[in-house]
Parts: C-alpha cells; sequence; structure tokens
C-alpha cells in the first residue's frame, strides 16, 4: 500500500512538471494556433542555462528562477518576431500557417545542434544546496527538489490563469485566441500579442527548466523526452487550456509511475500513446478545450 | 522549336542521364547516396497523395515504410515467400492500417491531425520495440531483423551490386510520379484539391471529401510500404529506433515542404535539394564536429520556409517558363505554365 501512495506521490509530482512544460506550449497554440515544435529545446535551453548559473556561480537552484526565465522571455519574443511573423504574415489567409511547424523544428535542430557542438553528447548534473535532500511523511519519502518543483509548478499555472484574467496584455492575448480578425479590429496589434505569447511560453518552458534540473540530467537532445510529452498532455487537456495542460500533466505522471509498479517501463510509455489516441477518437477537443479548436 | 518540344527534349535527357549514371557512377558510396535520394523522393511523392493534394500533415508515414520492411522480411524469413510478393502482402496491410488511422483523424484540424499521427507512429514504435514474439511471428524487439546473404537473385531481391538496386528505385520513382501526374489531371485530384482547400465548400457541392481523402491515404500507405521492402533488401538489416523513429517521418515532410507540396515535382526537387547536403555535410562535417550537419540543415529549412514558404518549385517553374521563352518562338512565350 505504501508503495502505491509513494508511486501516486511522485507520479502527481512529476505530472505536475510535465503540466508546467505543457503549459508554455497550450499557451502558445491557444493565443496563434500553432504547434511550437521548438517547445523541447526551449525547455533545454532552459535547463542548460540554470545549469551553468548555478555551476558558474554556486547560486542556490531557485535564485536561478530570477535569471533564467526573463532571458528565455527576449529569446521566445525575438524568435518569434524575427523567425515565425514573417512566415505568419506569408500565410496570412490561412487560418493554421503548417509551415510554421517547419520553422519551429528547424530552430529545434539548430537548438539540439548547437549545444551538442558546444556542450558535447554527456549527460550532466549538477549538485545543489537541495540535490537528494527529502522529507518523510509517515513511511512516505518526499524529495524536496520534486516537492518545490510541484509547488513552483501550481503556482506557475494559477499565476498565468491570473494573468490572463487581470491584466490588459493577458486580455489582448485571450481575445486573440478566440478571433484573430476581430481582436485586429479592437486595436490589438496581432504580432505583438503573438511575441508576447511566445515570450510568455518560452519563459515558463524557462520556469521549468530551473526547477527541473536540481534533479534530472540535461544532455542536448532532452527536450525531445518532455516534448513528445508535451504533446500529448496538451491534446489530452485540450490545446490552449491552461487548466487542460496541469491536469493533462498530472494524469501522464500517474500513468507512469503508477503502472511502472507493474511493468517495464518502455510499456507504459505504449500505453500512453494509447489513452493519446483513444482520448483523440473520443473527444479530440481534449478534457477543457473547444470544439472550435479542432 | 515550340514549348511542347523544348519540354519533350529536356524529358528524354532527364530520362537518358538518369537511366545512364551507374555507367558513369562507379562508386558504390555515391551511388548508395543516389539510390536514397530516389527512395526519398519516392516516399515523398507517395506521402505527397495526402500530404500535398489532401492538405494534411501526415507526420508519421514511416509507421508504412515499416509495415512494408516488416512484413516482407518475416515473410522470407520464417515461410520463405519472395519480398517480391511479401511486398505486395505489405502494402494491402498498410494500406488497410492507413484507412484505419485515416477514417477519425481526418476530421481533425491541422496541428491536431499532424500530432495524432506522430502519436501513432511513435505509439507503433514502441509496440515494436516491445514486442519479440507476436504469437508465431519473431519480430525480434528492439534488436530489428538481419536479412541473410543469399547472394545474387531476383527471386530473393537480393543483388551483390548496386545497380540492380539503382534501376529498381528509379522505375519506382518514375511510376509514382506518373501516377501522381495522372491522379492531379483526373476527378479525384480535383476532388482532392478542393477539399483540401475548402472542405466545407466542397462538401456543400456534394463531394465526399472524405472517401476521397481516404482513397488517398490507401494508395498512399500503399505504395509508402512497398518503399519499404526496397529499403529492407538494399540494406538486409534494420531495427525500429532506426527505420520508425520520428527522423524519417520528418524527413518526408521536410522534402515535400522544401520542394513544394502539392507539385509533382516537388518531391523530386526536394530530395535534390535536400539528400545531397545531407549525404556530405554528414560524411565531412560529423566527424569534427558532431551536430554540425544537422544545424546546417535546420538553419536550412528556415531560410527556404521564411523566403519561399511554397517551397523551391513555384520559383523553379518561374524561372523555368521564361528561360523557355526565350529559348522557343515568341509567339509560344507564356504558354505551359506551372508544372
Amino acid at each position: 500500500m505504501t508503495a502505491v501512495i509513494q508511486a501516486v506521490l511522485n507520479g502527481a509530482m512529476m505530472g505536475a512538471m510535465y503540466g508546467l512544460t505543457a503549459l508554455g506550449l497550450t499557451l502558445i497554440f491557444g493565443v496563434m494556433k500553432v504547434v511550437n515544435f521548438a517547445h523541447g529545446s526551449l525547455l533545454m535551453v532552459g535547463m542548460f542555462s540554470a545549469y551553468w548559473l548555478i555551476k558558474l556561480t554556486g547560486m542556490h537552484p531557485y535564485l536561478a528562477l530570477l535569471v533564467v526565465p526573463p532571458l528565455l522571455y527576449f529569446f521566445g519574443y525575438f524568435m518569434q518576431d524575427l523567425l515565425i511573423k514573417p512566415v505568419f504574415r506569408a500565410e496570412r489567409q490561412v487560418r493554421e500557417p503548417l509551415t510554421v511547424i517547419i520553422v519551429t523544428t528547424g530552430v529545434w535542430y539548430v537548438l539540439d545542434n548547437l549545444a551538442l557542438m558546444l556542450f558535447g553528447a554527456e549527460y550532466r548534473t549538477v549538485r545543489t544546496a537541495i540535490t537528494g535532500t527529502s522529507f518523510t511523511l509517515g513511511d512516505i519519502i518526499v524529495s524536496i527538489p520534486k516537492f518545490s518543483g510541484f509547488v513552483i509548478s501550481i503556482l506557475t499555472a494559477v499565476g498565468l490563469a491570473l494573468f490572463m484574467k487581470k491584466t490588459r496584455t493577458g486580455k489582448a492575448l485571450q481575445a486573440t485566441s478566440l478571433d484573430r480578425e476581430a481582436a485586429n479590429l479592437m486595436g490589438i496589434d496581432q504580432y505583438r500579442i503573438y511575441n508576447h505569447a511566445f515570450g510568455i511560453g518560452t519563459a515558463i518552458a524557462g520556469i521549468a527548466g530551473c526547477v527541473i534540473i536540481p534533479f534530472y540530467y540535461v544532455y542536448p537532445s532532452v527536450g525531445v523526452v518532455f516534448d513528445i510529452r508535451a504533446f500529448i498532455i496538451v491534446v489530452l487537456g485540450g490545446l490552449g487550456s491552461i487548466q487542460g495542460a496541469m491536469i493533462g500533466g498530472v494524469i501522464v505522471g500517474l500513468i507512469e509511475s503508477v503502472f511502472s509498479q507493474f511493468m517495464p517501463s518502455t510499456w507504459t510509455e505504449a500505453i500512453i500513446y494509447a489513452i493519446f489516441l483513444v482520448i483523440l477518437f473520443v473527444k479530440p477537443s481534449g478534457l477543457f478545450g473547444h470544439k472550435q479548436d479542432w | 522549336m515550340s514549348r511542347k518540344q523544348l519540354d519533350a527534349i529536356l524529358l528524354v535527357l532527364a530520362a537518358l542521364v538518369s537511366f545512364g549514371l551507374p555507367l558513369v557512377v562507379q562508386s558504390p558510396t555515391y551511388l548508395q547516396i543516389l539510390i536514397l535520394l530516389f527512395f526519398y523522393a519516392y516516399l515523398t511523392t507517395a506521402w505527397n497523395l495526402v500530404g500535398g493534394f489532401a492538405g494534411v500533415l501526415p507526420m508519421g508515414h514511416a509507421v508504412f515504410v515499416g509495415i512494408g520492411a516488416y512484413t516482407s522480411t518475416v515473410l522470407t524469413l520464417q515461410y520463405g515467400i519472395s519480398p517480391w510478393i511479401g511486398m505486395l502482402v505489405g502494402g494491402v496491410i498498410a494500406a488497410l492500417v492507413g484507412v484505419l488511422i485515416g477514417k477519425p483523424t481526418f476530421r481533425m484540424r491541422g496541428a491536431y491531425f499532424a500530432l495524432c499521427t506522430i502519436a501513432f507512429a511513435e505509439g507503433f514504435r514502441v509496440m515494436i520495440e516491445n514486442i519479440d514474439m507476436l504469437g508465431p511471428i519473431k519480430l525480434n524487439g528492439p534488436r530489428g531483423l538481419l536479412i541473410p546473404l543469399k547472394g545474387d537473385s531476383f527471386w530473393n531481391y537480393q543483388f551483390m551490386h548496386k545497380e540492380p538496386y539503382y534501376y529498381i528505385i528509379l522505375v519506382m520513382l518514375v511510376l509514382v510520379l506518373a501516377l501522381t501526374w495522372f491522379i492531379s489531371r483526373s476527378r479525384m485530384g480535383y476532388y482532392l484539391a478542393a477539399g483540401g482547400e475548402e472542405p466545407e465548400a466542397a462538401e456543400a457541392l456534394g463531394i465526399n471529401v472524405a472517401r476521397y481523402k481516404l482513397m488517398a491515404m490507401a494508395l498512399s500507405s500503399f505504395l509508402t510500404a512497398l518503399a519499404g521492402t526496397f529499403y529492407a533488401q538494399l540494406m538486409l538489416y534494420f531495427y525500429p529506433k532506426g527505420l520508425l523513429g520520428l527522423d524519417l517521418s520528418f524527413e518526408i515532410a521536410f522534402i515535400a515542404l522544401i520542394g513544394g507540396r502539392g507539385t509533382i515535382a516537388g518531391p523530386l526537387i526536394g530530395a535534390l535539394a535536400l539528400r545531397p547536403l545531407n549525404e556530405f555535410t554528414r560524411i565531412y562535417l560529423s566527424d569534427q564536429l558532431p551536430g554540425l550537419h544537422l544545424v546546417i540543415f535546420g538553419t536550412i529549412l528556415i531560410l527556404v520556409m521564411l523566403y519561399q514558404p511554397k517551397g523551391l518549385t513555384p520559383t523553379l517553374a518561374r524561372l523555368y517558363d521564361r528561360l523557355a521563352a526565350k529559348i522557343t518562338k515568341p509567339e509560344a512565350a507564356g504558354q505551359g505554365g506551372a508544372r
């Protein structure tokens, strides 16, 4: 019984961090109707930034949260402005410009392999003040880095939801996601909003990078692991939905962790894909998605 | 000289060059590069039936390559059936799977469809990697299948030299190009194009868009599986990660998009542009700086999409038109157009 509770807890904590990874993806899709294939690579950039920051300065891992996400915000902002906007402009009349997928895939290849050239293929870990620490609840062991990652993930999701509801920029983001043309007519500059959406989405990948680094390896293609999961999570939760991303993340984390108690972990991966396909066929809009999005 | 004559001369020239190349190119390495170029052009042309004409973005076609390779190889290894027969069986199985995937997914919009095909392909790969024996069928899990060398034999689809492979894939490519040309000018081609651009409007005109998309998908998966058998017989060894991974699926889509989706020459032009670049940068650069060749590849993808979002073919066709107009008589100028 303890083993099951332990597995559920671990799955939920890891799942919240998957959800955090998916959060940026879902925000960008919601606003721009673009699946950002470079999202995992941006997470990797976040992880490497956090890695070097902690390694070189010896700062506490969570202080990196003050540096890495803003850095990645600008990275995403300019990536959209310089690379994605022109494609969008060229295909203005298309609702979902699919060539953008190719551009983001190109960015994925470039970033992953630049990292490979600069840092080599080896798996790196950084020992931080909290690595390997834990506390116990009865018989259950709770890892402190994972628990803080869980808390930070939830806070980020709540923060993003509040930002979308309360601020002008957030409302403009929502308006653009609902109806691009109408938002444009209301005086919202579509492409500036896209810059913000991409910047915020990338910054969230930066937050994810900071919370994952104390207990996970970083290597150039680490993004792929999270990318595929993030795709599944956003479709599961409904592309564009914030709570969908978090709940979808926890579901995937739970499946992984609980099923791996009973079978080889490669089979849990197959089960995740199977569940994904079943959900797509039964309810293509996902748990919290809107019908118009698919 | 009229425009038609010029087109014909160039076509004959292209045929002579492609059929004569093995007489000039003796190095097995270069011949292999050419074989793979045609192999990718073939795969992309087959993909184009769905990804180009039907206007969706399938990103998981490696599934069908895998079905083709596994079916013919299992039949050969375990039952001694010639790969030529296994190839057709694989094609039929792939067509059925294609319809199975297509039926529920063709209702979806672009991004959902792309993600769904990726998930399907990855799920398929994970399954195959986890299965050593499927009932009586030996799949060998992640280790893949090895075809024992039996020496030159047409029946066994094995040749000691590269030339037969070269001619097989060249003929396959010519046939599939002819088939797409034919389809693009048939009722099915028009219906597909209409359904790809304006599904609602096409439905309103009484076109059963879904049925034509499914037909295109079945045909595309069938043709793709044939190439899977070719690949298995060319390499004599394959394993799930290499054959069923996302790399192959993605590259097919990239070649189509770089060349120009929905055009007949697009896959060929895309393969001509990307494959040599891919091979040579890998051969010459990956030893010194691992990853550099993929940085270059990614950069080129981005640049082409930024400056030629419709792919290279429309621009090249325009260039050719202008050139042809200069060569042919002035009154013939402006005719011909898109190829």
